[in-house]
């Protein structure tokens, strides 16, 4: 293995040695560019986010380079698939850090990748900005791992203020067994009592449940007030489905894993008085008109949608944030710098605007954003609006 | 917990184990037939799901049609799939038969993924709209009624198939011993095809029949291949009544155990009962000790 290592390292040597051989030639305006490695599921049960997310990059690298780039250098970002797989998140990781000498990880799209790269970015020292919602991934602490999506320790605390505020008391709980539920259901059981709600049913599916009836029955019989959903996977169709089937009229709520358009097409009308927590860009008139995060948000929305014909999701919100909130760090770096120069800069990272939210990362904090960045949406006639 | 509560875990309990018992079909008749496991049987359920909702939504054709439409286009596939891919396997032998019914199952995810996308697929409407029905309490899914008459059918039909036709003598014989019945004159090639595209077939009614309430997506196929190969198990791989009574049972065994312990090990129960079968009663529990299969 070592001796292996040593030959792609002579090869990496070698190659690069050429390269730089034939910029001398062509002036400084042809200098190496910045390299950063991104791991994305384009393949799997996550292909849905991580093909977004690698076009909201391509879409932000087009824009920097166009203009001037970063220290006069071009970025380049090399994206490989884990295939939604730990094993290969990890072993993509190790390929980009060794062999394309990366100066910084994007990665995974899902939690479970994100900690299998993390291993990685702990072994060589490199910064590693996840673009999924897991807890675990910022509250696990590793000084070199940010994390752009609201985090469940965030939302969870929103979400139940929220429906204690709206006077009720007794919530019926729905997670699915993958790790995003999971994640979220352990956040729950924890905030509930300081929120004032008592979790009175604690029900579990598994990805690819076909019937929710056994689950929703328990919960009818355990007196809940409203249904805590907390999923980001299809399952939540079938849910709130089942829900009307079984003439259950009980307010639902959830998390950002349901601010999904796919959600809304699969359940039709049940998915019509839904109400979840999310970030702004749902609805960019959430952050106040005339605001540098409006104007962001909805720059950010059209160029979106002039490229790829398509509104952006959540999903290519947080790939936006991971990628700029590493472009910005390096802008303030000088020239030559090592991975370990721009994880200290991304540290320093202060009131960046993004589309998640406004990030301000601290010695203990790597996710950065606040409850003012969550706002609570309704969703009326298939359409997401701000709740009231 | 009340005793309504517990007729709703068995309704709960007979609507997903009837869609089990529908892929336990698939897996018993390809079974019979070839002597292997076909892994790709989940993907026929995906598709009948994914084609269902595409045609619906995407060519804007009747329910009805979309549907039908559907289960033949998926038995196409399944009758493909065996002429490319398990036919050209000349000796039959069923390890290497296996694992081709394994890359096949990874090659239709990935194309489907390729051409459909990641997302999952809107839902399709209800067969017969309409609120559902409630007994004593009890209420049932009008779907639910759907997918109970179409098992109910093709368990009937599937045993008028292997009782009373020719062909369905052709296909026992197989089963029993394939090289004597090609030295009476049976075409068991045409058989093995024939087992296929009734497994698609039904794999993709079950896809459909779901979809109003389940959004199809690429990768739909492995959970409840899963299922359908443990209630397969449980059943015996023997004839359609034992894999329908298997499909039901686990269905029913999940129910109760979620909604009686905890619906944590709802996805646990299905496994538990492979191994509990595999090793306990190997020739599962409607398995008689003959050796006919189907």
């Amino acid at each position: 293995m070592r001796v292996r290592v040593g030959v792609a390292a002579f090869v990496a040597a070698s190659v690069l040695a050429a390269t730089v051989g034939g910029c001398s030639a062509t002036g400084d305006s042809q200098k190496d560019a910045y390299k950063i490695g991104a791991v994305v599921s384009l393949s799997g049960t996550y292909a849905g986010l991580g093909d977004p997310e690698k076009k909201a990059i391509e879409m932000e690298v087009a824009r920097v380079n166009a203009d001037g780039g970063v220290n006069g250098r071009d970025i380049e970002v090399i994206f490989l698939d884990d295939a939604t797989d730990e094993a290969q998140a990890q072993g993509a990781a190790e390929q980009l850090v060794l062999e394309d000498e990366v100066l910084s990880l994007i990665g995974a799209s899902g939690t479970g990748q994100s900690m299998a790269m993390r291993t990685v970015a702990q072994e060589y020292d490199v910064p590693q900005v996840s673009m999924a919602g897991g807890t675990v991934i910022t509250q696990e602490f590793d000084p070199l791992v940010f994390q752009t999506p609201w985090s469940n320790t965030l939302v969870v605390p929103y979400v139940l203020k929220s429906i204690r505020d709206a006077g009720f008391e007794k919530v019926g709980l729905m997670t699915d067994g993958g790790g995003y539920g999971k994640d979220g259901r352990g956040v729950i059981l924890n905030s509930a009592p300081a929120a004032g709600v008592a979790i009175v049913a604690d029900e579990v599916f598994n990805p690819g449940d076909t019937d929710m009836t056994t689950q929703l029955t328990k919960i009818r019989s355990s007196g809940a007030e409203v249904l805590l959903m907390w999923t980001a996977g299809r399952e939540a169709s079938t849910v709130v489905k089942s829900l009307d089937q079984l003439g259950m009229d009980i307010p639902v709520y959830g998390g950002p894993g349901i601010a999904r358009k796919e959600f809304i097409e699969g359940a039709g009308a049940s998915a019509d008085g839904v109400r979840f927590a999310a970030g702004k860009i749902l609805v960019p008139s959430a952050y106040g008109e005339g605001t540098d995060a409006f104007g962001i948000a909805t720059d950010f929305v059209s160029r979106y949608e002039e490229s790829y014909g398509q509104s952006p999701d959540i999903f290519a919100g947080h790939a936006y944030d991971a990628f700029n909130l590493i472009v910005e760090a390096m802008k303030r770096l000088p020239e030559e710098f090592s991975p370990a120069d721009l994880r200290d800069e991304i540290e320093k990272t202060s009131g960046f605007v993004g589309v998640g939210g406004t990030f301000t990362f601290s010695e203990t904090d790597h996710n950065g954003i606040a409850a003012q960045d969550l706002v609570m949406y309704e969703i009326v006639n298939g359409e997401w609006k701000l709740a009231e | 917990m009340t005793g309504k509560d517990l007729l709703q875990f068995i309704v709960a309990g007979l609507s997903s184990g009837a869609l089990y018992a529908l892929l336990a079909l698939g897996f018993t008749i390809v079974y019979a037939s070839t002597g292997v496991i076909n892994f790709a049987q989940g993907e026929f359920y995906m598709l009948g799901g994914m084609l269902g909702v595409l045609a619906f939504d995407s060519l804007g054709i009747p329910l009805v049609f979309a549907a039908l439409l559907a289960i033949l286009a998926t038995t196409a596939v399944g009758v493909l799939f065996e002429l490319l891919a398990i036919r050209p396997r000349k000796d039959g032998d069923p390890l290497a038969l296996i694992i081709i019914t394994v890359g096949g199952s990874i090659l239709i995810q990935s194309l489907t993924r390729h051409a459909v996308g990641g997302e999952e697929l809107a839902t399709l409407p209800s067969f017969s709209p309409g609120p559902s029905i409630g007994i004593a309490g009890v209420t049932i899914v009008r779907q639910s009624l759907w997918i109970w008459g179409i098992t109910a059918v093709a368990v009937v039909g599937l045993t008028l198939l292997y009782r009373r036709t020719r062909f369905g003598k052709a296909m026992r014989a197989c089963s029993i011993d394939r090289d004597g019945a090609r030295l009476v004159g049976i075409d068991t090639a045409r058989v093995v095809t024939a087992s296929f595209a009734l497994a698609a077939a039904l794999g993709a009614i079950a896809g459909v029949v779901i979809s109003p309430t389940v959004p199809p997506v690429f990768y739909s196929g492995a959970s409840i291949g899963l299922k359908g190969f443990a209630a397969a198990i449980l059943g015996g791989l023997g004839n359609p009544v034992a894999a329908v009574a298997g499909g039901l049972t686990l269905g029913l065994l999940e129910n109760i155990a979620s909604g009686f312990i905890s619906s944590t090990f709802k996805d646990g129960i299905a496994l538990v009962v492979l191994l509990g079968v595999l090793f306990v009663r190997p020739q599962g529990l409607f398995g008689g000790r003959s050796r006919e299969k189907v």
